[in-house]
């Protein structure tokens, strides 16, 4: 009965990705990423730019987090809980605990990777990383926790750019801002889809007055 | 064995009762839901599904709290302490007759 219990979690939690919210920002950051790597590559480690570029990376990231929630919070309330309804997960120690063990192998996966990739040094380790990061991410996060099919498809997409981009020859910073620009088409695509879907399936209920009880 | 068997008769009515034990086992699966979101989900219709929170908070098992997200009126369910606690008994009562009887 535990296991039955525990799908019914899963099925619920599938909810959460049903708009393609989530990927669409996602989608945002993703390219705004492969516009940082490629202008950190354009202007250099050597110029003021560069280096203020490659300073802020980490301010970069907490930012695009930080907005990219608040994003998606209010593009929530206004397409998808009046449409669909709300709700609130637990966010309770398991799932943190499972986030961190996700995180340790997918590191460890990536790491591994690296020191593969640089017996040969015609394949740029960074991409090829990344790319084994994401997918892994992607896999074992959200297709394990959710079974939510698309990211089964992205997390391909993740894993075979790396390894295209890192045997490209393509300057280290071209190829990383390529993988994150087309990584963040892939998202957008497939959040723009998947809300489309959802708005024209979900019309906005006719009586303002939804809440009876 | 009857004595076994006669227990089935202890199982709480109030959650064994179809839709309430298709809302609590929703509510128990989330922090909380709105009743939006629990009418698409059970299937129910809105005054169905009234009659049955208003019963299921009556008894302490569901908290309804009336609030916003953003200018968005919601009406936000929850299950209580009491509420988890008369799932569990009740998926154990009644996983323990079918072992019983199977």
């Amino acid at each position: 009965m535990d296991n039955n219990f525990h799908d019914v979690e899963r099925r619920l939690k599938r909810y959460w990705y049903t708009d393609g919210i989530g990927e669409l920002i996602c989608g945002g950051i993703f390219l705004l990423l492969g516009v940082y790597f490629a202008l950190q590559q354009y202007f250099g480690d050597g110029s003021p730019a560069g280096a203020i570029l490659q300073s802020s990376l980490v301010i970069f990231l907490i930012a695009a987090i930080f907005w990219g929630r608040r994003l998606i919070n209010l593009l929530k309330t206004r397409f998808t809980y009046p449409r669909t309804g709300y709700v609130e997960y637990h966010t309770a120690e398991k799932n943190t605990l499972w986030r961190i063990f996700t995180a340790a192998i997918a590191m460890a996966v990536a790491m591994f990777s690296v020191m593969i990739a640089r017996k040969f040094d015609a394949i740029d380790s960074t991409v090829a990383l990344t790319g084994v990061l994401v997918s892994v991410i992607l896999l074992v996060n959200q297709v394990w926790s959710s079974r939510v099919p698309r990211f089964y498809i992205l997390s391909a997409a993740a894993l075979i750019l790396g390894i295209v981009l890192s045997i490209s020859g393509l300057p280290d910073g071209y190829n990383l801002g390529m993988f994150y620009g087309l990584m963040g088409i892939a998202f957008s695509i497939s959040g723009g889809l998947t809300l489309q879907r959802y708005l024209k399936e979900n019309p906005l209920p006719v009586d303002v007055e939804r809440q009876n009880g | 064995m009857a004595d076994d068997l006669r227990r089935v008769t202890e199982l709480d009515r109030l959650i064994h009762e179809p839709a309430r034990l298709l809302i609590v086992t929703i509510l128990a699966s989330v922090a909380s839901a709105d009743f939006l979101f629990l009418q698409r989900e059970t299937g129910l219709t809105k005054g169905n599904l009234s009659a049955h929170l208003s019963k299921l908070e009556e008894a302490g098992y569901v908290k309804i709290e009336k609030t916003f997200k953003g200018k968005l009126p919601l009406t936000v369910c929850k299950l209580t302490a009491p509420g988890k606690k008369a799932l569990t008994q009740y998926r154990r009562q009644l996983q323990d007759f079918i072992q019983k009887t199977s």
